[in-house]
């Protein structure tokens, strides 16, 4: 009896008949909550046209690229147009669009943010998988046990990893386990080109000494590590890294060159059309001239050339103490490719 | 027992009656809606279920699902239209009475969005087969777009449908 006359009481109030005579939903309904996909929106001027967009699009009529006419003094923009007839908001036009700024925004979810390590380290420590002998020496070294087994293969936890460099320390085998520069990559690849451009340029001053050598013979030389190393020093100043990345360039590296020898040049031009690049020109007094920088040192005009101009060498490299001084072993030899002979 | 249980399903089956055309009585003036998923998802179809929960309240703006093509006077259709449809959404057109209104909800109906593949075998767009009068994009539209859609063309079109044929006569 009680709840009936409750009932009654709460029927008989304003609030509840406004409520029954007046229901409707709140506007709220009609509003989008903040994580809400849209329709991807173009920012037109970023476009760089390289059709990524449209290549993820799993809707096949939602993403056009299309160029507007060219006007008097500029060419037509090029840019992707979204059919919302056909867009079903997934994102992934706007997740892969390439160009920076990016052209396609959809949704502020679907930005991929690499996940970052907090200790800001300049090396990435990485398990090479094919020289790994699976000792598990760096797994019982690891003081934070970042390095597991994981399908049967030693991986490192980047999320975990502090940097330390004892995993590198105990590793028994050179090179299975990868202390990698991360940082300064620019730096990394100019000191590269810096050691190819120095050692190619001291062999070819050397000529004379190894013009007579063929077949399995070798030419021995030596150059003296400390310059080159003070000169990368000029491009970082990082000791550490500097000294880690001459050591890996100069112990992998394997030259080819490429040397002519113009007193014998007849002039025939056979290998100006061979070559891939076009290094090989003819210039206006008729005589060939080939240009280094844009050389390839693919061997065709080796092959090509019936007279003798071209010569082909391979040379390697390693860096050793002689003397309580770095010194770079070099070992030149002529190359085994086969030769049309005059 | 029994017969007091029928006893009482009598009486309570009249107060049933009694409300039922009651309803029928307010609601000859809405909008009757029949949907018409002509092989899709199920995905819109979802939101328009979505539509008759109490958050969105589709009765409150005097819209009626009845899902009977012959009293329908808006017809929700959804899907790419597959080869078994063909025939029978131009069947379901030509059973509504006139003044009617077609409003295609999602992409299917309008392009046929990810089924519309190459080597496919969807008809759509819907268009090809019966006029469309509405389209709401998005895969699946949202439950408030697709009010607000119904909301704008249902009661302007089938004035504006039901004076064109006035003027026919």
């Amino acid at each position: 009896m009680a709840s009936f006359i409750h009932y009654l009481y709460d029927f008989a109030t304003k609030r509840w008949l406004d409520g029954f005579f007046n229901a409707k939903s709140k506007e709220d309904i009609a509003e989008k909550p903040d994580r809400f996909r849209d329709f991807p929106t173009v920012e037109k001027e970023n476009c760089i046209a390289c059709g990524s967009c449209t290549a993820s699009c799993p809707s096949p009529n939602a993403i056009k690229l299309i160029r507007d006419s060219d006007s008097e003094d500029a060419h037509g923009l090029v840019y992707p147009e979204i059919n919302k007839a056909a867009c079903i908001r997934c994102g992934f036009c706007s997740e892969v669009c390439p160009s920076e700024p990016k052209t396609l925004f959809c949704g502020e979810n679907h930005f991929i943010h690499e996940d970052f390590n907090i200790i800001p380290s300049k090396r990435k420590y990485i398990v090479d998988d094919y020289l790994c002998i699976k000792c598990h020496k760096c797994q019982d070294n690891c003081e934070v046990g970042a390095i597991n087994l994981v399908d049967n293969r030693m991986v490192v936890n980047q999320s975990k990893c502090i940097s330390c460099g004892k995993c590198l320390d105990v590793c028994p085998v050179k090179g299975a386990m990868k202390g990698v520069y991360i940082a300064n990559l620019e730096e990394q690849k100019e000191i590269i080109d810096l050691t190819v451009k120095t050692l190619e340029e001291y062999i070819e001053s050397r000529y004379d000494d190894f013009k007579e050598i063929h077949d399995d013979k070798l030419f021995l030389a030596e150059l003296k590590f400390n310059p080159l190393y003070e000169k990368s020093l000029e491009i970082i100043n990082d000791e550490e890294l500097v000294s880690d990345v001459l050591d890996k360039a100069i112990n992998r590296l394997n030259i080819r060159l490429v040397i002519w020898d113009y007193d014998k040049c007849t002039n025939c031009q056979l290998c100006v059309g061979e070559c891939p690049t076009g290094a090989i020109k003819v210039d206006d007094t008729s005589s060939v001239i080939r240009d280094p920088n844009k050389c390839l040192r693919c061997s065709i005009c080796y092959q090509t050339c019936p007279f003798d101009v071209v010569s082909y060498y391979s040379a390697k490299f390693n860096i050793d103490i002689k003397d309580g001084e770095k010194v770079i072993h070099i070992t030149v030899k002529e190359s085994q490719l086969a030769k049309r002979r005059a | 027992m029994i017969i007091y249980y029928n006893h009482k399903l009598k009486s309570r089956d009249k107060v049933i009656k009694m409300l039922k055309t009651l309803k029928d009585i307010v609601r000859k003036s809405s909008i009757h809606v029949c949907i018409v998923n002509c092989g899709g998802c199920n995905g819109c179809d979802v939101e328009l279920v979505a539509c008759l929960s109490p958050r969105y309240d589709l009765e409150q703006y005097g819209i009626y699902v009845h899902n009977n093509p012959r009293e329908a006077d808006v017809i929700l259709v959804t899907g790419a239209v597959t080869e078994q449809w063909r025939e029978n959404l131009r069947r379901i057109y030509a059973k509504a009475p006139e003044p009617k209104v077609v409003v295609a909800v999602g992409n299917c109906p309008q392009s046929g969005d990810v089924f519309a593949q190459e080597g496919g075998r969807v008809l759509a767009p819907v268009s090809d087969f019966i006029p469309v009068d509405a389209a709401i994009p998005g895969c699946p539209p949202r439950p408030s777009e697709i009010l607000e859609a119904v909301l704008a063309v249902a009661p302007g079109a089938i004035a504006a449908k039901g004076r064109a044929q006035d003027k026919c006569e």
